[in-house]
């Protein structure tokens, strides 16, 4: 179990039913005692006024004269009165109508009454003419087991809510410690994009050595990665521009009528090697990176407003289908990818040339797709894996396709080529939908 | 036409004047941002090929406070760097195409040539006046259909006299435009070519006011 809210919700059920039951238990057992003894106490009580009746009363017998309470003149009410003596005579309250108490008991009894169990109390005591008389008064115990249950049920509903409380209280009370972790985390998502420093003082004191922790990593995630794409920035620009050189001197040579062939092949190759060490260290340094976020929007707007502004793909046909949301993938390698493919699609295209964004559950789709030859469905592979040039009349490095592959599998998306309905190539792309984005979305389709 | 060539890798910045000068272009080669700006904003360039990676100011930079300074001249940004952001950062800045390195010089030098054409407002390379036809890309005049032989600077002055058709060009100008920064400025000679251009070309193509200076008349 992972979670801190969860952990405290599930622990404090399992306290308060322990205590719960515990407790009521303690209580449902003391207020039974005491029930108990009360019972015993009103019919000791009972017993007296019975024997002051029994000595009260003329030689006739007339109890009834001094025992007015009602429950003894109602039959099987649940309140009787026996007196006996060892000759056999005995007198009932009108209560017991055909039954008899028993006879030979002494002190507190218990026994089968009229209608269900009863406690009795009986006593034995000498008149004066020298009779034994058993005095006898019993009650039904199924009042005592009606304000058993009573007390039952009002304990448990009691301890029950008071458990209720505690776990509302403990559930609350985690929300309340587990907030400034929460915030922590949104406000580490914010920080990644805009480049912000968190600030300590917003948080509780027990996490602001978290806090600054926090920060020297953003802080150093950030550098190696910014570290790593201005030394490829660099390296190709180191690279690059003597390579430029050296091809423009090849030229002039082969002006010249010198076979300049295998060595433009050579450079061929250099170059080639040089764009696909670069785009592998811009897809490593893309793995390593942590918590991106690109404007797809943005991205594929910047794309569409540079091919249509130049020169070679003005005159095509650009068809456009955009969608919003965000991808998390560094927003420079987006930009490659995108391009990539369009200046492919632009370099084969007749006449059109479609970019179309999609946004699926986990993933934002790029689909670009020319009218243009296509690849052969055996020769797609060789194309992605090795970056090789098919047709080498047109001009570049052949690795575009094989660079937005590299790319793609650095950032954990897919990327696939295929027929295209325009009748040409079809490149899609998929990337995963970032996490705070994701549900920023969320917030805005609601 | 007169372009400012930013380019810090000596090899290539040569390489680059001299093919743009081969086809008749005064070029200027820099090799820092802060000199090219410093030129570009106060030189009456046709054309300007900007890298990216200049020391001392960015190409981006320049270009950025060019055009907030309302030098509008055509820009053309070379990036060795491997980014499709760059690229698009430096149109958005105010570039009007791009190329990345490596490239093919004949492919900068049609690029430099569309620019300039789309900066005259003409879509055909061939310019034509009459008998006189102007073939932009090779630089070869026609006279009636036969090849006329001109010297470098009578191309240049032909060719941005095409290039501002229609609209009277001063000496000054000209010479604005068919010299180098450090070459050696005489307006007069100006006249001179364009004398020289009216006896191989005929009297009609270059009409012009005195004072004023030199036309050639729009299609």
């Amino acid at each position: 179990m992972r979670s801190l809210q969860r952990r405290v919700v599930v622990g404090g059920l399992i306290w308060a039913v322990f205590a719960t039951v515990i407790g009521a238990f303690a209580v449902v057992t003391v207020f039974d005692q005491m029930a108990n003894r009360r019972f015993n106490t009103a019919l000791a009580e009972q017993h007296t006024q019975v024997l002051i009746a029994f000595g009260n009363a003329s030689d006739d017998m007339n109890m009834e004269t001094w025992l007015t309470a009602p429950a003894y003149d109602r039959v099987y009410s649940g309140r009787y009165w026996q007196v006996s003596n060892d000759t056999g005579e005995s007198f009932t309250s009108r209560s017991l109508f055909d039954v008899e108490l028993p006879k030979d008991s002494v002190g507190f009894w218990e026994g089968e009454g009229p209608q269900g169990l009863i406690r009795g109390y009986s006593e034995t005591v000498t008149s004066e003419d020298g009779t034994n008389w058993t005095i006898t008064v019993a009650a039904s115990l199924g009042q005592l087991a009606a304000e058993r249950v009573e007390i039952q049920r009002n304990v448990s509903l009691a301890f029950g809510f008071v458990g209720a409380l505690g776990v509302a209280c403990a559930a609350l009370l985690t929300t309340m410690l587990v907030a400034p972790l929460r915030k922590l985390r949104n406000d580490v998502v914010h920080r990644w994009d805009t480049g912000k420093e968190l600030v300590p003082e917003d948080y509780p004191t027990e996490v602001v050595p978290l806090v600054a922790d926090i920060n020297d990593l953003i802080q150093r995630n950030r550098s190696i990665h910014d570290r790593g794409r201005r030394q490829a920035a660099d390296l190709a620009h180191a690279l690059k521009t003597p390579s430029a050189a050296l091809r423009n001197e090849l030229v002039a040579l082969s002006r010249k009528h010198a076979d300049t062939a295998p060595l433009f092949e050579a450079l061929d190759r250099i170059d080639s090697q040089i764009n696909r060490s670069l785009a592998r260290m811009r897809a490593a340094s893309a793995a390593e990176a942590v918590h991106l976020r690109a404007d797809v929007h943005e991205a594929a707007s910047r794309l569409e407003r540079l091919f249509r502004k130049t020169p070679g793909a003005q005159d095509k046909t650009f068809n456009v289908k955009l969608e919003t949301g965000y991808v998390s993938v560094d927003s420079h390698d987006l930009e490659e990818m995108l391009g990539n493919l369009l200046e492919n699609a632009f370099k084969w295209c007749v006449e059109t040339v479609s970019l179309t964004v999609e946004r699926s559950d986990q993933t934002i789709d790029f689909i670009v797709e020319d009218d243009g030859p296509g690849i052969e469905k055996e020769m797609r592979a060789k194309v992605l894996e090795e970056g090789a040039r098919l047709d080498t009349s047109v001009p570049g490095t052949g690795i575009g396709l094989s660079i937005v592959k590299d790319l793609t599998e650095a950032y954990g998306g897919s990327f696939e080529l295929g027929t295209s309905d325009l009748g040409g190539l079809k490149c899609s792309l998929s990337l995963p939908i970032a996490v705070f984005a994701k549900k920023a979305t969320k917030q805005r389709s609601a | 036409m007169r372009i400012l060539v930013a380019e810090d890798d000596t090899m290539l910045g040569q390489q680059i004047k001299s093919a743009l000068s081969s086809e008749g272009r005064a070029v200027d080669l820099v090799q820092d941002g802060a000199e090219a700006h410093y030129l570009g904003a106060n030189e009456p360039y046709d054309l300007v090929v900007l890298d990216i990676g200049l020391p001392e100011k960015d190409g981006i930079s320049v270009l950025k406070q060019w055009r907030k300074d309302k030098v509008n001249t055509p820009v053309l940004i070379l990036t060795a760097r491997d980014g499709w952001s760059e690229r698009v950062d430096g149109l958005d800045a105010g570039a009007d195409d791009y190329m990345t390195k490596p490239f093919h010089m004949p492919e900068l030098s049609a690029r430099v040539r569309a620019m300039l054409r789309r900066q005259a407002g003409q879509s055909d390379p061939i310019f034509q006046r009459g008998p006189i036809v102007f073939d932009s890309r090779t630089n070869k005049v026609l006279n009636n259909g036969m090849p006329v032989t001109l010297t470098a600077q009578e191309i240049a002055v032909l060719s941005y006299l095409f290039h501002n058709a229609g609209r009277m060009v001063s000496r000054t100008e000209l010479s604005d435009h068919i010299y180098e920064y450090d070459g050696d400025r005489d307006s007069n000679t100006i006249a001179v070519f364009v004398n020289r251009l009216r006896k191989k070309l005929g009297k009609e193509l270059i009409i012009s006011a005195r004072g004023q200076g030199y036309q050639i008349r729009s299609d």
